[in-house]
């Protein structure tokens, strides 16, 4: 199954939220949406879940509009919360009911996640008794219990010990290879990179940057050399502005060219006592801070 | 259809599990059962054993003395809770003997036609002076009448004619229903006001606690506007349904022991007014419910709802107080009465009133009813449409004549 976001634009008011956002994600993959606070993520997410209607731009699956009667969603939102006073097992029925199960579907797919993420003693106990931790595992429940076949998950791992991370870890990794359309929205880049094999960042309702990661990546501008060497600091000394010390002592050295490289890296062998030279690979949060930092 | 169902239940259930909401229906129940059974308790206890502490004692003084005793002996027959007493002595002395507790009340009569009441504290309910005007009134006529020359038997004869008449209410007996009415008037602004209040306090906590940001993802918010408001809306009923129909219950049971006509005529209404009770309750309901859900869509936090619901709040005060005023100046169809029994806002309460208190031709209540119908399916899907808009947003509540413009505006 691919869902597919085509040129999706939304104004509130005076202000445009989105400008045409577009993006390709498919079943048993991760798709990463990026992008800062306020960039419009949550805003593509609603259109997505008909919370409301995109002004233009269509959502398809298959090619065809989403009907969402039949494409079930789960969301497991940013912006944590449940009825604090109510049982947890009424409210987790409840919103699978919600969602379209049948009571006794609810009650069975939610004892299975209650085991499965270490809570059934908490099943009839009040939300506000559990830790943080734990009502967000109840959270994650909602956005699982009705099998949903796109999963959205925003800031999944905030407020999680180790533990429990890993254990939402396997469960996202569960997901994907069950073959739903794993949404990730997360400010926490190394999870992306683990789970995402694709990404869109969106900066100021637009798409600044999408597509595979891997080809994100490798398309990056590889105009620097990452080098290990004895003599470095006699290498910035002598090589100038372009250099610059790392935090783990290596030099980072910004060509004029990319098409400089074997070049200066010749001359630095020549030159210098080099340990280590490689092209410098950008990581997510570099790319995220070039394409969203303004 | 299939999740407002879900959420009918799902809030219903909440009801029925809060204990602030049992609790007070069983305070209330255990409570009228008690007070249902009082007039059968006071039958039970002796109520003529009446100690020397209840007796009170009256004094009364004249320079005239021949009109002080023949005052003290009318008093003592009209007056049967005191024992009137003569007194010698004149004014400094009867106010001391008032301040000091030792009488409890006293006539300074200069003629017949002319007296002095002193009393320590004047009650609300003192209706002294009223009989004393009365008997002296009458001795004034009756000295007059043997002055000129009648016989004291032949002026008492004249004096004792009694009138007999019977009244034939045609329309509504006002004095009768008026109490009834009010009680009615009273439980339709407390639960109305009580539960519109519950409606926008859930929508707000829901909102707060950001319960909500899972609600619009999973349910249609017309669904869940109308499944709240019904929710609240059966609640409330089942509650006054609850407290009427016990204090209806006891009250056949006790039947005989509630002598008094007063009390006996509350729990003599017509079937006909409990219908349009019934209608009335539903739709004022739902109309005030619809309004209380949409302002608490608006409000982030649930410090914020006190302010957002106020103009809603001060709307029902305003037509209550109409409705009480006319109510009491007995002038229930006077014009504002009229304009206010066809605004769907004011209808529920000032229709009732006159349906219950006056004479109302059935086409008005179906205008009424029409009107009223027809605004509450408005204001009910305007509502949803606003509490859509509302749920999203944070920070400083907007106001609510921008809200509808914005909502209005959306085609969809």
């Amino acid at each position: 199954m691919q869902l597919e976001l085509n040129n999706i634009k939304k104004s509130f008011g005076e202000k445009e939220v989105l400008r045409g956002i577009s993006f390709k994600a498919e079943s048993g993959k991760a798709f990463g949406l990026l992008g800062r606070n306020g960039a419009g993520k949550t805003t593509t997410i609603r259109i997505l879940m008909n919370v409301f209607p995109a002004d233009e731009g269509k959502i398809l699956i298959d090619g065809k509009p989403i009907d969402h009667k039949s494409i079930g969603i789960g969301y497991l939102p940013e912006e944590r919360g449940l009825y604090p006073k109510k049982l947890i097992i009424d409210q987790l029925v409840y919103f699978a009911e919600l969602k379209g199960m049948s009571a006794r579907d609810a009650v069975k797919s939610i004892d299975y996640w209650l085991d499965r993420l270490g809570m059934t003693e908490y099943r009839n106990k009040r939300l506000d008794t559990l830790s943080k931790g734990n009502q967000q595992k109840i959270q994650l429940i909602t956005a699982l219990a009705h099998d949903p076949h796109i999963v959205i998950l925003d800031e999944p791992f905030s407020g999680l010990d180790p533990v429990n991370a890993m254990l939402l870890k396997d469960v996202v990794k569960e997901q994907i290879a069950g073959g739903k359309i794993v949404l990730f929205s997360s400010h926490q880049m190394n999870y992306i990179e683990e789970f995402c094999d694709s990404i869109a960042i969106i900066n100021k309702g637009e798409i600044a940057i999408g597509g595979e990661l891997y080809d994100i990546k490798r398309n990056y501008v590889r105009d620097r050399l990452v080098i290990s060497s004895t003599e470095a600091k006699r290498i910035c000394a002598e090589l100038g502005e372009s250099c610059t010390m790392t935090e783990d002592g290596s030099i980072l050295l910004r060509l004029p060219s990319p098409n400089e490289k074997g070049a200066m890296m010749r001359k630095l062998v020549e030159r210098y006592d080099i340990d280590e030279m490689k092209v410098f690979e950008p990581s997510l949060g570099d790319i995220f801070v070039e394409y969203a930092g303004n | 259809m299939k999740q407002f169902g879900k959420i009918l239940k799902f809030e219903l259930v909440g009801y029925l599990k809060n204990k602030l909401f049992v609790g007070i229906t069983v305070f209330l129940v255990v409570a009228i059962i008690l007070g249902m059974h009082i007039p059968k308790l006071l039958s039970e206890i002796d109520i003529d054993d009446v100690t020397e502490d209840d007796i009170k004692i009256m004094l009364v003084h004249s320079d005239n003395e021949a009109l002080m005793i023949s005052v003290r002996d009318c008093f003592a027959e009209a007056f049967e809770q005191y024992e009137v007493k003569v007194s010698e002595e004149g004014e400094e002395y009867i106010k001391q003997q008032i301040t000091d507790d030792q009488a409890d009340c006293a006539f300074i009569l200069e003629s017949a036609s002319s007296y002095v009441y002193y009393v320590n504290n004047l009650s609300m309910h003192d209706t002294n002076t009223a009989t004393a005007d009365a008997v002296l009134t009458e001795l004034c006529k009756l000295n007059a009448m043997i002055e000129g020359g009648l016989t004291p038997e032949e002026a008492g004869e004249v004096l004792s004619v009694t009138v007999s008449g019977t009244t034939e209410t045609l329309g509504k007996d006002q004095i009768q229903n008026f109490f009834y009415t009010y009680i009615m008037i009273f439980a339709l602004y407390t639960v109305i006001l009580l539960y519109g209040q519950m409606v926008a306090t859930n929508v707000a906590t829901e909102k707060s606690s950001r319960a909500m940001e899972l609600l619009i993802t999973s349910a249609n918010p017309t669904s869940m506007m109308f499944g709240k408001v019904l929710a609240s809306c059966i609640a409330g009923f089942s509650q006054l349904v609850l407290i009427f129909g016990t204090a209806i219950l006891f009250f056949n049971i006790n039947k005989e022991d509630f002598t008094n006509p007063l009390l006996a005529s509350l729990f003599d209404i017509p079937v006909e007014l409990f219908v349009y009770m019934i209608i009335f309750f539903i739709l004022g309901f739902l109309i005030y419910a619809f309004m209380f859900g949409a302002v608490g869509s608006t409000a982030s936090k649930l410090e914020d709802i006190n302010t957002s619901v106020m103009p809603i709040t001060f709307s029902f005060i305003a037509a209550l107080m109409v409705v009480v005023f006319s109510m009491t100046s007995a002038s229930v169809d006077n014009t504002l009465m009229i304009i206010c029994s066809y605004f769907p806002l004011t209808s529920p309460m000032a229709m009732f009133t006159r349906i219950a208190m006056s004479t109302v031709k059935w086409y008005e209540i179906a205008i009424s009813i029409s009107i009223l119908v027809g605004s509450t399916a408005c204001i009910g899907l305007l509502s949803a449409k606003i509490y859509r808009v509302g749920v999203l947003l944070y920070g400083t509540p907007p106001k609510i004549g921008t809200l509808i413009k914005t909502v209005l505006k959306k085609n969809d």
